[in-house]
């Protein structure tokens, strides 16, 4: 989708932290994002390699944790994790359905770096 | 060495939009991200709404394609100020193209500013443009099945247009389906059906726009 916009954003991020820090090498980023946002994480990391040439960020593998998606059912009064949102309760059926997870946007949390 | 960063990705977008928002705020701008796939009807739309609502507010366009001015051409003839986007190959409008026309406008004459998104189903739902609501269309030609299998947009638009309605005949449109699936996504989803070759259901749409905008000025 839009992998290359992100992996620009990473990429500046990162910058930012190496000019203030002054660190030569970054080993890996560590990201995460709801299941649900529209994010392929390997062509981020194909547009990440091909955008960080002659940067502070170049050689960096990205690493990825993956929030899950939750739901909450009204009618059953559960709380559970899901692979995709339709709306329905996947236990009793029921359509009052909350999304309470998983639409979270790309965060990067942490950064190994030498 | 660990360095712990938490940031946002979509941060430098957000902020953007954020300061568009605040500008336009300032001026009592009422903003709409229109989203829809490729020719499910959006300028029509467009054209339709301003003149519906052309002697009660003034408004403004900013037309989101790949390439080409056939879009903004269609709105100038209206004699409304418009401003083409080329996004160049980018499948979105994001916060800083729309900052980029700000030069173009007047902002003293403009109450209700309509951003028509580049025809995409999937990413303009994820950028901020500094919109107050996202709207979208949806064609009876696409089928009934796009609530299921583009969800975010659904999610978050506080309107759906089921437009083409005048084709219903031709086409095989399951309207309780499309509705059925759009409200368990959105339960706040207004939805309207609509022609906009004939004109049939506009009325309801436009006086619930009014409603939005006069809200909003208050």
């Amino acid at each position: 989708m839009h992998e290359l916009y992100l992996a620009e954003s990473i990429i500046q991020i990162v910058s930012d932290y190496a000019a203030r820090d002054g660190f030569k090498k970054v080993n890996s980023v560590l990201l995460s994002y709801g299941r649900l946002s529209c994010i392929e994480s390997k062509t981020l990391q194909f547009a990440f390699d091909v955008q960080s040439q002659n940067t502070p960020a170049r050689g960096a593998a990205l690493h990825f944790r993956i929030l899950p998606a939750a739901i909450h059912c009204f009618s059953c009064q559960k709380d559970m994790t899901v692979d995709a949102h339709t709306g329905i309760c996947p236990a009793c059926g029921g359509a009052d359905v909350l999304l309470t997870a998983g639409t979270e946007e790309l965060q990067i949390l942490e950064l190994d770096v030498d | 060495m660990k360095v712990t960063v938490v940031k946002n990705v979509l941060d430098a977008n957000n902020r953007i939009a954020d300061d568009n928002r605040k500008l336009f705020d300032g001026h009592k701008m009422f903003v709409i991200n229109l989203m829809s796939s490729p020719g499910a009807g959006k300028t029509s739309l467009v054209e339709r709404t301003i003149t519906a609502l052309r002697d009660k507010y003034g408004i403004a366009v900013i037309e989101g394609d790949i390439q080409d001015t056939f879009d903004a051409d269609r709105i100038a003839k209206l004699g409304i100020p418009v401003v083409q986007i080329n996004t160049g190959g980018a499948c979105h409008i994001d916060g800083n193209m729309i900052r980029e026309t700000f030069p173009s406008f007047d902002f003293s004459k403009i109450d209700l500013l309509i951003v028509e998104n580049v025809g995409n189903l999937v990413c303009p739902a994820e950028f901020k443009v500094g919109e107050n609501i996202k709207v979208m269309l949806l064609s009876t030609p696409e089928g009934a099945d796009k609530p299921a299998k583009y969800p975010l947009m659904f999610q978050e638009s506080s309107a759906l247009l089921i437009n083409k309605m005048d084709l219903m005949a031709y086409v095989d449109f399951d309207l309780e389906k499309a509705r059925r699936d759009s409200l368990a996504l959105n339960k706040d989803l207004n939805i309207f059906e609509v022609s906009c070759k004939t004109g049939a259901g506009l009325d309801a749409w436009v006086a619930w726009l009014d409603r939005q905008i006069d809200a909003f000025k208050k």
